[in-house]
């Protein structure tokens, strides 16, 4: 019952054809569906729906919207009464709205992102299929990314005015949506304000995450990838394709994920990530990283932070 | 000038500091001044997205490689020479200066710069360089 995983991100690109080289290329994904306007709607081998990705052409980087998935077209009523409940707008659009799905509520979470869930995606299945499968398909790209895993957003956080999208994020995400926290990072005064929080519906630490910065904006999106061997690769093949590397292959501190970032050449973050870290129960201790130790939370590795990492990100 | 395999490069002056840089010939503005190899250098995501390499173009020719996102540079902007330091590349010798607060860290021969960013650097001053054990 209730939101199951991550279902896609439209992102906005600059360039379409050096946007989708990447997406195919680097993360190893393939093109779906082309429609009407120009969008690009691709997939990883190991997605069983239609598309995980949506490419648009615009005038700036960012995020279009992202969208959840429910397991049944009742939690769609359920939730979208809670939403409403909330105090918060929620609107029912019609099935094809969302192309090649059934219809989906429409909200705005507290930092200002557009997020749709949805039940019913058409599915083409993995490219393995589903009848006595083999593990991996003969015509694997690039990193040959499993899923899209999750995607961080910065949600404005500013104490002296009063301003903490996080904590609202938080409290939207688990008392109307029914996520579950699996870390947090608590800051200032007596750590008593949350400046990040990972969030999961499903067994991995995060299906979402929302972390402060002085303005709403997208961070980055992350892939799947079996295991450290892999993050090595995906670093060969972003080198081999003269990627902007962000940060060498490297081990978190928090949610102990394996992973690499790099961006896509209109300047959205990729990660791919490997290494679930650990199962994620509703019961489990909730982990807390503080403010002296956040360099250590996000980079575990080199325990330096990385610039570009809190200074650049798109809307 | 040339280089010894015979490319064709521009002078690049960085007014913040003195400092001057090469490009080669279809090299961008931010590929050149990244080789100073100080900190401050505004290096964001290099694909015109993030805008962190905000610059002006104070004098000199130069010509837009790939896309600026219009969240960061203006039409305003580029009729006054504001760019994306990793989408333009010299045609002459430049004259540029490192705008918002990275110009600033420039300036103080400092990546820390002093203004909010992500991940909470504005919630107190102690995190700098710290990496508690």
């Amino acid at each position: 019952m209730g939101v199951m995983r991550i279902s896609h991100v439209s992102l906005r690109v600059m360039d379409m054809e050096a946007a989708v080289r990447h997406y195919e290329n680097v993360i190893g994904m393939k093109v779906t569906h082309r429609d009407g306007a120009g969008k690009v709607y691709l997939k990883c081998w190991d997605e069983w729906d239609r598309y995980s990705v949506i490419l648009t052409l615009s005038d700036r980087a960012g995020l279009n919207h992202m969208a959840y998935k429910v397991e049944t077209d009742r939690d769609l009523d359920l939730l979208g009464a809670r939403i409403r409940e909330a105090g918060m707008a929620v609107e029912v659009v019609p099935a094809g709205h969302l192309p090649m799905c059934g219809r989906a509520l429409s909200f705005r979470l507290p930092t200002g992102h557009q997020m749709y869930l949805l039940a019913q995606k058409e599915t083409i299945g993995k490219d393995v299929g589903d009848m006595n499968p083999d593990p991996w398909p003969d015509d694997k790209r690039g990193a040959a990314a499993h899923w899209l895993d999750h995607c961080l957003i910065y949600g404005e956080l500013n104490p002296e005015k009063g301003i903490n999208r996080v904590v609202e994020t938080y409290r939207f995400m688990t008392e109307v949506l029914d996520f579950y926290l699996s870390e947090r990072v608590m800051v200032g005064p007596d750590s008593s304000i949350m400046a990040g929080a990972f969030l999961f519906r499903s067994c991995k630490p995060h299906d979402i995450a929302v972390v402060g910065a002085p303005t709403n904006g997208f961070h980055h999106l992350s892939f799947f990838l079996d295991d450290w061997k892999d993050i090595l690769i995906a670093g060969d093949v972003m080198s081999k394709n003269r990627v902007k590397v962000e940060l060498l292959p490297s081990r978190h501190g928090i949610t102990r994920g394996e992973t690499i970032y790099c961006f896509d050449p209109s300047g959205n973050r990729n990660e791919t990530f490997a290494g679930l870290g650990y199962q994620a129960y509703p019961d489990m201790p909730v982990i807390t990283w503080t403010e002296e130790h956040l360099n250590r939370g996000l980079f575990y590795t080199s325990r330096e932070m990385i610039e570009s990492f809190r200074t650049a990100y798109t809307i | 000038m040339l280089l010894p395999h015979g490319a064709e490069t521009f002078e690049v002056l960085l007014r913040q500091t003195g400092e001057r840089f090469v490009c080669r010939l279809g090299e961008t503005v931010l590929q050149g001044m990244t080789r100073l190899g100080r900190k401050g250098i505004p290096v964001g995501c290099v694909g015109g997205g993030c805008g962190v390499c905000r610059i002006r173009i104070a004098s000199g020719v130069y010509r837009r490689q790939s896309p600026m996102s219009r969240e960061f540079i203006s039409s305003e902007d580029e009729c006054q020479g504001i760019v994306l330091a990793c989408c333009v590349s010299p045609c002459s010798d430049l004259a540029v200066e490192v705008l918002g607060k990275m110009g600033r860290a420039l300036q103080a021969g400092s990546a820390a710069a002093k203004e909010p960013s992500g991940l909470f650097d504005y919630l107190s001053e102690k995190r700098h360089g710290c990496n508690a054990d």
